[in-house]
């Protein structure tokens, strides 16, 4: 049996935590079983022939303060508890829960996820022996939680809501409302599987977002800001408060005169940041392993070749500190890492969870995640990004005679057999002789993935992890970052007028 | 074991999926100890529910899922103040921590004189037993692992199709010969079956008590071929609240049959055209119509439709209803999450809007009378008259089919593929999927297509209204036909 623990070692004032949190018996009274408990439940789970389980502790308490009409007048905390377990027979999953941690309960649960091993299938051509991810004592984490927000009463946390709406009526007196809410979470985490390993995390993660309305000779139009990250309730600084108000305002004005442009197959620059939704969307997804393990995904097969410019390298990144994508270990105890999918051009790498790295014959990424207790992992993205290239965005936007620039999207949404995608742009440019002219607003591009990837011609050096909201919603809702420098798409589909 | 001791052994570990007295009495004491706590005010929300899966990848059994979850809600009224709690830590001395933690954390928040319970006589009084609205089919209790097995099995086609596509030439066209004599390569076909039981129990202060039960049974297939190098999927599903309502053994067809016609998509040049949207698609348009009309978006001025109340905004075609109260078809329901009673009433009526979704805090808020806090089952009433001026075509089925051969050309959507609309201003962009139409014909599937607009315009541009929303759903939508929609290309 290895044990191994991921959380906060190195901050003076989340000592108790910091000093429960290392200790693996903390984790086993929070769940109040024993080890010996773990053992019976994972033989249980073996008893009817699968060939590997594994056993996922939760206990989440998420709160979130609502700011509407300048008071924080609704709020709220929510409690989340109980116990997945997995058992695989090959690549065949079952899957159960229990709400409480009783021994009975648990038992009964893991007598159904046994089901599975009951169906007489064995596919061809595979080795089924899974493999642990060997002996591993992390002492490191990618989640600084230098203040609990366990530590504070939600009141403490009310004037920053109220300091950030005033910061953002002061800047624009066309604000007519402002929408804020802060959530925060700790999860406790504990994991163990068929190998003996006891694997334990503790999981903060803070949000803010905020949602203003603005009216002008009687048009309203609105603006969002947010910022999420997996670090303790020292992510609010007002530094933060005030990037996020500024946000919330800039560009106002060229929301109101934006128009929508004329419509057709054009260069599309995507400006650096929240643009690597992009990424994730028409590629990171046709990445995941699931998908091009059934054989569905239109990389599938595409292992060793070049699929991009030889200046392209596109990653998926467990290991950004405090990032809401950063993982300690990924939801089946992997360690969290940082996996190429493309470099150099060439396509290096699935994105795998234990089952499809069996089925490949390659070690798991780190990338098998999940919702809750109350789901499978399956194989999903953490921090998705691509790397730097060696051209400016001045230059790449000068090397425009007629295109569109965008640096704000939403509600993309792809087809991963075709690879056909398509974003909503929220705010852009139109680029018209190598310069930025007109705003325009309410488009969509689309275009197909691996094309628009083999289209991109040129990649800037300022490359942004955008620090949003964003959750990724395959089947679960997962928090995910991404990120892109400042690229040129040779061509793409822009729907306008 | 027989039929009789199968159920009592669910009863006996309380796998049902119903609440029990027990249960119900852990609900009430949440309610009673956060009045001892200090609440005024309380309303607790006692869910529960199972659901069993099992899913087939080509024709094996790929994974078998059984969740079972349990959860309180607690909407906290205190010294003025609001604030909304959950746990699924349901033992009685966790409980009552919870509350008082509950009504400890609402005390700390500012003062909200608008936040209040509904009032009593507002609520429903007869979803007593929570068998009212007839959504629970008494079989549920009866399945067993070998049963929802054996329809997950049943349901697939892969063997078959992978046989008979080895076996096809190439060469065919849209508009003739079977779609099944395209040559293809079955990639992969996922099907599922599942089923389950969602039981609510609600009660407040103000003595309201009501309960919600139904069942649902759902199979669901998607299929990805491959043909001349290029990858197509189709996707489809079913479900009822009874098991004998299920269609089975159609998915996966019709999940082939859908991707089979995608195959050879041709880009199609732009402009202003007919649209006929396809009746399992059709919801995506009206969506941002019902969420316009929510009062908590209207008070926050972002909301496309805030002055409309009782004014003519759509065409005289578009009629929208909420049928709440339809025994036995999915989406009835007998109270909302408030407890206030649902009535069969006009949203929108010849283009003039009717009802605006305002709950017991918007109403207080914005001065206004309460409804219901949203839809329940929204319905688009048949409309003709933009196409066809004597209303002949509603006389039997009127689909989609039947808009396509009555509206010439124009493009047949069958599916969105992102896009959005803009709830302040209602301008919507969406990238669609499905084909093109001329003089009345299918001619080929269309690719990389968007559609831009206005919601108001669009719906002021609505030809015709279907009679063919599907049963299985919630919100009955039909197929839809617009006049004037810009696609670009």
């Amino acid at each position: 049996m290895s044990f191994r623990t991921g959380a906060v070692k190195d901050n003076p004032s989340g000592r108790r935590y910091t000093k429960d949190r290392m200790e693996t018996q903390y984790f086993l009274n929070r769940f109040h079983v024993t080890v010996p408990q773990l053992e019976q439940l994972a033989g249980t789970s073996l008893s009817q022939g699968g060939d590997f389980a594994d056993l996922y502790f939760e206990h989440t308490v998420y709160n979130d303060l609502l700011l509407r009409d300048h008071e924080v007048s609704s709020g709220g905390f929510h409690i989340d508890y109980g116990v997945g377990i997995r058992v695989l027979k090959g690549d065949k999953t079952g899957y159960a829960y229990s709400e409480n941690t009783e021994m009975p309960d648990m038992l009964c649960a893991a007598r159904a996820a046994a089901q599975i091993a009951q169906a007489n299938v064995m596919p061809d051509g595979h080795s089924y022996r899974i493999k642990g991810s060997g002996p591993c004592h992390r002492q490191d984490t990618y989640y600084h939680a230098g203040k609990m927000w366990s530590d504070s009463e939600a009141p403490a946390f009310i004037p920053i809501l109220k300091k950030l709406e005033s910061m953002i009526l002061t800047r624009d007196s066309r604000a007519v409302k402002v929408i804020a809410r802060l959530a925060w979470s700790e999860s406790d985490i504990m994991m163990y599987n068929s190998f003996g390993e006891l694997t334990c995390d503790f999981r903060p993660m803070g949000s803010i977002v905020v949602s203003v309305i603005f009216s002008e000779n009687g048009q309203n139009e609105n603006k969002t800001s947010s910022r999420s990250f997996r670090t303790g309730a020292e992510m609010i600084t007002d530094k933060l408060l005030e990037e996020m108000a500024e946000e919330a305002v800039s560009g106002i004005d060229a929301r109101f005169q934006a128009v929508r442009p004329k419509g057709g197959k054009m260069p599309v620059v995507m400006g650096a940041g929240a643009s690597g939704i992009l990424l994730h969307e028409a590629m990171g997804h046709a990445f995941e392993a699931d998908f091009n393990r059934k054989g569905q995904s239109v990389f599938a097969g595409m292992i060793g070749k070049q699929v991009c410019n030889p200046s392209i390298s596109i990653v998926d990144d467990g290991t950004l500190p405090g990032n809401r994508g950063a993982c300690n270990y990924d939801d089946e105890g992997v360690p969290g890492q940082k996996t190429y999918m493309v470099r150099d051009g060439v396509l290096e790498s699935y994105l795998h969870d234990r089952i499809s790295a069996r089925w490949y014959g390659v070690p798991p990424t780190g990338n098998g995640r999940r919702e809750s207790f109350r789901f499978n992992p399956i194989p999903r993205m953490r921090a998705t990004y691509m790397e730097n290239g060696e051209a400016t965005k001045d230059d790449i936007i000068a090397s425009v005679r007629k295109g569109i620039y965008v640096d704000e999207f939403s509600n993309g949404q792809v087809k991963i057999g075709e690879g056909d995608f398509t974003f909503y742009v929220k705010s852009g440019f139109m680029i018209e002789n190598g310069r930025l002219t007109a705003p325009v607003k309410d488009i969509n591009i689309i275009g197909n993935g691996p094309q628009a990837l083999a289209d991109i011609t040129a990649v800037a050096d300022d490359l942004r992890v955008d620090n949003g909201t964003w959750t990724c919603g395959k089947d679960q809702n997962v928090p995910v970052s991404c990120g892109i420098p400042t690229v040129l798409v040779r061509s793409l589909t822009v729907g306008g007028e | 074991m027989d039929k009789k001791e199968k159920i009592n052994s669910k009863k006996e570990k309380n796998l049902t999926g119903l609440i029990s007295e027990k249960e119900k009495s852990l609900a009430l004491f949440c309610m009673e100890a956060a009045r001892r706590h200090g609440a005024c005010q309380v309303r607790v929300s006692l869910s529960k529910s199972v659901l069993d899966s099992y899913s087939m990848l080509n024709g094996e059994l790929d994974k078998v899922a059984h969740s079972a979850d349990r959860s309180i809600f607690l909407y906290v009224f205190a010294d003025g103040k609001y604030g909304t709690f959950s746990t699924n830590m349901l033992e009685e001395a966790e409980l009552d921590r919870f509350t008082a933690q509950a009504v400890a954390s609402v005390r700390m928040l500012a003062e909200d004189r608008h936040r209040r319970l509904p009032e009593l006589s507002r609520t429903a009084d007869d979803a007593i037993t929570g068998r009212e609205p007839g959504l629970y089919d008494g079989t549920y209790e009866d399945m067993s692992s070998e049963d929802r097995l054996q329809l997950a099995e049943n349901e697939c086609i892969f063997k078959n199709i992978a046989a008979d596509a080895a076996l096809q030439d190439a060469d065919a066209s849209c508009d003739s010969g079977s779609l099944r004599d395209r040559q293809f390569r079955v990639i992969s076909e996922e099907c599922e079956y599942s089923d389950s039981v969602d039981d609510n129990f609600t009660a407040d202060s103000n003595g309201f008590r009501g309960r919600h039960t139904e069942t649902s049974f759902a199979i669901c297939s998607e299929i990805t071929i491959e043909s001349d190098g290029k990858k197509y999927s189709g996707y489809w599903w079913d479900s009822s609240p009874f098991l004998a309502g299920l269609q089975k053994g159609k998915c996966s067809e019709t999940a082939l049959e859908k991707a089979l016609s995608q195959i050879g998509p041709k880009r199609h040049s732009g402009g202003t055209l007919n649209m006929v949207v396809d009746r399992s698609v059709s919801s995506r348009l009206i969506s941002p119509v019902i969420s316009a009309l929510n009062a908590a978006s209207i008070q926050q001025e972002s909301s496309f439709l805030k002055d409309s109340l009782g004014k003519k905004v759509f065409c005289d075609g578009f009629t929208l209803v909420d049928l709440a109260r339809t025994p036995g078809k999915p989406g009835t329901r007998f109270f909302d999450t408030e407890g206030v009673a649902t009535h069969d009433m006009d949203i929108i009526r010849e283009g003039t809007v009717k009802t605006w979704f305002i709950n017991t805090y918007m109403a207080s808020k914005m001065g206004m009378e309460p409804t219901v806090e949203g839809v329940s089952r929204p319905v688009v009433l048949p409309y003709s008259a933009g196409i066809c001026s004597d209303g002949s075509v509603l006389q039997g089925r009127f689909g989609a089919a039947e808009m396509i051969s009555e509206c010439g050309s124009g493009i047949y959507v069958t599916g969105f593929n992102g896009g959005n609309c803009n709830p302040t201003t209602g301008n919507f962009s969406y990238g669609i999927e499905g084909f093109a139409f001329r003089n009345g014909k299918i001619t080929h599937p269309i690719r990389e297509m968007v559609i831009t607009g206005n919601m108001t315009e669009l719906w002021n541009n609505l030809k015709a209204a279907g009679n063919d929303a599907r049963p299985c759903t919630r919100w009955q939508i039909p197929s839809l036909c617009f006049a004037d929609v810009f696609f670009s290309a």
